[in-house]
């Protein structure tokens, strides 16, 4: 191994039952770098990543080499809840893992620091379940810190992921790399990618298809599939200005920036804040632009400034769903508080807030699935039970929820169009017969043809799942469908084009309410209303492009504060300049 | 859901079962074709017996009223007196539970060490040759039952070799101070249950050390021991805690079988003699004791599982 290395891959072949899942992989790890791979899910990003920790799936051939200086090597799994003991006290592999290394009671506080779980030695005895989804990232940090490896591996950390916490996780693992540990990223996050990496590698189909200095890449992408997966991230203005100045800086007030949305979402964002929080009627537009969706043309949804009701909402149909007086407690902990909230016909609402604000609450109050409240939930001025174990058949029908984890919704032994089709029998009393087809017909819309909707979930795609839960909820002819962070965890190029079905589908479902539940900024921009959930607290935001404006400031500003860390400073440099918000 | 909120409602739970089994027991008896008397008069009925009979268990007064004072007596701790010898029903009981309270608690001493040892190791070679030894063993001595086996061992152990003794016959109430006697008795009562316990460790262990967070502990070189006994095993116990609630719940209300088998005067016997000699106030409060023991040992059992998965009830 070359001696500013702590890890290389030379020519890595993995193949399991004649399949290749990676192929002629190489890469370097340089100490204290960030080394990204990037592509699309099953590119081969977890196998190379794996690989590195000298694991390979059941049954794989290998062939080529790894080598890795000596010393553990740590691992942060995409989901960090699978690697938590779900019965034991997440202090307990903590303490294990000191024991085995020889360290003591402050290299595991140091380790918890460094994980940015200052309070850590509170959590120890808590469960993972009690834990939230970031913390239990953290403790999983802490633990592969704790061996003082010289490389970390993350798998997708911040997939998932609302900007905010986006943007903290880039922040830890910059300073995981500023303290000499390479870290090697597994993410179809470019947003994170281009936040941290020194070197990227884009994969696709378990080969490298393009590789370089990340600023290299972006500025002058050599690979088609390079171009294309960048172009995905956001959708460049139609005049392609973008393109001609390179992205990475919007220049000026034009705010192109592709790709600029997510951890940082910085471009268009000064230019609605110029406007001064007035509502935008034209800057709005700029800056809705600017953060890579076209406006207007969002197929029929509205999107942008046209279409807006005045906050009160008289606008678009009659109430089809009206909260009132509600508080939502988990235990004895009130989590969520909406004094009133109206959903209207036809109308697509976004609910936007931060992992643990009580968003998804929200949305389970409305199905029924958390009766643990004491308002009123009114279906056409008629109050809804709060269980849906007591709600008949229609209402069930009525309100439909489509959940993120589209691979555990479904019954992994059945063909995925009897699950969607059971949906008409079940709730509408069609016959089989009759539902099969519409099942069929629906999935079709929504692209899934062939002998697609014939397979079990399992020989379908994460994005291709997600659409046959929409499909399922339509059968149910809803009156409102919830749809709970239903883009995240797919990589861009399937985001998007879920976005566009679900733009689309007013035009086919008239009169059909959308509720939005998501942090990701592109999915909310669909929506004509937004509400945003803060600890517990509902407020109704200004419409469309003013939220972005507002949401970028509000960012800036947390930027700015934390900058007294040296190598966040250095990381977060690239972006710097382009904050302008006051 | 709060875990004090899940023991209260356990608890509740407990007490209506309670209740319903006093009840049954209750509704059993009065199911009885004709009556009581008439049921135990037996195969001569002579009108003269069935009369005092009827007036010994007061069978003219309303059910409810019967219902109310036997109620009442159980909370009291007194569960009526015997039809065939005039002596408390408590005395029958008390009599009967050393032995049976002696032979289950040996029993689950070596039960427990025994089946979650043989579980463990066979799971930790899974498809290994010890792992096929073990399944394959166990499943042969779970087919044979109890009975069949006792009497195996009696012929060969007992008879054969004159080892030790076949029954406990001549001992009375103290066999602590006779151990030869307790150990054909303790290994037929030992043998099935210690099959099924392994297998079952043996299937949660299999799943638990090929789930992630195993893999993670190993990734960091926690020892291989303490991933076993500390990280696997938690896991894989709590439907192994569920089987060994039913096996101490079954060793409890007295195996009829292997007491009548090995003749020692415990519970099992005692049900014997009262169902024979049709002694209703006997036969009614072992039920009602079986029945509180099966509702207890359950309790317990949940309340360690629900330790063992703290995620269980956490959904809507």
């Amino acid at each position: 191994m070359s001696e500013d290395s702590v890890a290389e891959i030379r020519d890595l072949r993995v193949e399991v039952g004649g399949r290749a899942l990676v192929d002629g992989v190489s890469l370097r790890v340089p100490p204290g770098k960030v080394v990204a791979l990037v592509g699309a899910s099953g590119s081969g990003k977890t196998t190379t990543g794996l690989a590195l920790l000298g694991e390979y799936p059941a049954g794989a051939r290998v062939s080529g080499e790894v080598r890795r200086a000596p010393g553990a090597v740590g691992y942060v799994p995409q989901h960090p809840g699978a690697v938590l003991h779900p019965a034991l006290r997440v202090g307990v592999l903590l303490r294990d893992i000191a024991r085995a290394h020889g360290r003591d009671r402050d290299d595991l506080r140091q380790a918890l620091a460094d994980a940015r779980l200052p309070e850590g030695e509170a959590l120890l005895r808590r469960y993972p379940h009690q834990l939230s989804g970031g913390q239990q990232q953290r403790i999983v940090l802490a633990q592969a810190l704790l061996p003082r490896p010289r490389v970390v591996v993350a798998d997708e950390p911040t997939t998932g992921q609302d900007p905010e916490t986006k943007r903290q996780i880039a922040e830890r693992f910059a300073a995981v790399a500023a303290r000499g540990i390479a870290v090697v990223l597994l993410s179809h996050d470019l947003d994170v990618v281009r936040a941290l990496a020194d070197e990227v590698l884009v994969m696709r189909a378990g080969r490298v298809v393009e590789s370089g200095p990340a600023e290299r890449l972006w500025r002058a992408p050599r690979h088609e599939w390079t171009r294309r997966l960048l172009d995905a991230e956001g959708v460049p203005p139609a005049d392609g200005v973008g393109r001609g100045v390179g992205g990475v800086l919007p220049v000026g007030g034009g705010g192109v920036g592709r790709g600029v949305g997510g951890v940082l979402p910085v471009g268009g964002g000064g230019v609605g804040c110029g406007v001064g929080g007035v509502l935008p009627v034209d800057g709005g537009g700029v800056g809705c632009g600017a953060e890579g969706v076209p406006p207007v043309e969002g197929g029929g949804m509205g999107c942008g400034v046209d279409g807006i009701p005045p906050a009160d909402g008289d606008g678009i149909g009659r109430p089809v769903l009206e909260v009132r007086d509600l508080t939502a407690v988990h235990g004895r902990t009130p989590v969520l508080r909406v004094p009133r909230l109206v959903l209207r016909a036809g109308e697509c609402l976004a609910v936007v807030g931060r992992s643990g604000s009580g968003k998804t609450t929200l949305g389970r109050c409305l199905a029924g699935l958390h009766r643990h409240h004491d308002g009123t939930v009114l279906l056409d001025g008629v109050p809804l039970p709060r269980s849906l174990r007591h709600r008949d058949r229609e209402r069930l029908a009525a309100v439909q929820y489509v959940f993120q984890d589209a691979r555990a919704a479904f019954d992994e032994h059945r063909p995925v169009l009897d699950q969607v089709a059971r949906t008409a029998v079940r709730l509408r009393g069609a016959d089989a017969h009759a539902a099969r087809a519409e099942a069929l017909d629906t999935l079709a819309r929504l692209g899934l043809t062939g002998d697609l909707p014939h397979r079990r979930p399992g020989a379908l795609s994460g994005g291709e799942l997600q659409r046959a839960a929409l499909a399922r909820a339509l059968l149910a002819r809803p009156r409102v469908l919830v749809c709970d962070e239903i883009t995240s965890g797919l990589d861009t190029v399937t985001r998007r084009a879920l976005l566009d079905l679900l733009a689309g589908l007013p035009a086919d479902r008239p009169g059909l309410s959308l509720v939005l539940i998501t942090h990701d900024p592109q999915t909310a921009r669909l929506a004509q209303r937004t509400v945003v959930v803060e600890a517990g607290h509902v407020t109704e935001r200004a419409p469309g492009p003013l939220t972005v404006c507002c949401e970028v400031g509000h960012k800036g500003s947390r930027v700015k504060s934390l900058e007294g860390s040296e190598a966040v400073v250095r990381r977060l440099g690239r972006h710097r300049r382009t904050r302008r918000c006051p | 859901m709060s875990p004090g909120s899940f023991v209260a409602r356990r608890l509740l739970l407990g007490a209506a079962q309670t209740a319903a089994v006093v009840l049954l027991v209750f509704a059993l008896t009065e199911a009885l074709p004709g009556d009581a008397a008439v049921a135990l008069a037996g195969d001569q009925p002579d009108p003269a017996r069935i009369a005092a009979l009827r007036e010994a268990l007061e069978l003219d007064r309303p059910a409810h009223e019967r219902l109310a004072d036997w109620a009442a007596g159980l909370l009291h701790g007194d569960l009526g007196t015997s039809l065939t010898s005039g002596r408390p029903v408590t005395r029958y009981l008390a009599d009967g539970f050393g032995p049976t309270l002696l032979l289950a608690g040996l029993t689950l001493a070596l039960l427990v060490p025994l089946g979650f040892g043989l579980g463990v190791l066979a799971a930790r070679r899974a498809g290994g040759a010890l792992d096929r030894l073990i399944s394959s063993v166990s499943l042969a001595v779970y087919a044979v039952p109890e009975f069949a086996l006792g009497v195996l061992l009696v012929t060969v152990f007992a008879l054969r070799l004159a080892w030790l003794p076949p029954t406990a016959v001549g001992y009375g109430t103290d066999l602590l101070g006779h151990p030869a006697a307790l150990v054909l008795p303790v290994l037929v009562l030992l043998a099935r249950p210690v099959c099924s316990l392994s297998r079952l460790v043996r299937a949660g262990m299999v799943d638990a050390l090929a789930a992630p967070y195993t893999a993670h502990a190993r990734r960091y070189g926690v020892p291989e021991r303490r991933i076993l006994w500390w990280h696997a095993l938690p896991g894989a116990a709590a439907p192994a805690v569920q089987q060994l609630a039913r096996t101490a719940d079954w060793l409890l209300c007295g195996v009829v079988v292997v007491e009548a088998l090995f003749v020692i005067p415990g519970l099992g016997t005692v049900l014997l003699n009262a169902v024979a000699e049709r002694d209703v106030p006997v036969v009614q409060g072992l039920a009602v004791v079986f029945g509180v023991v099966t509702v207890v040992l359950n309790l317990g059992a949940d309340l360690v599982a629900h330790r063992l998965t703290p995620r269980a009830g956490a959904a809507a």
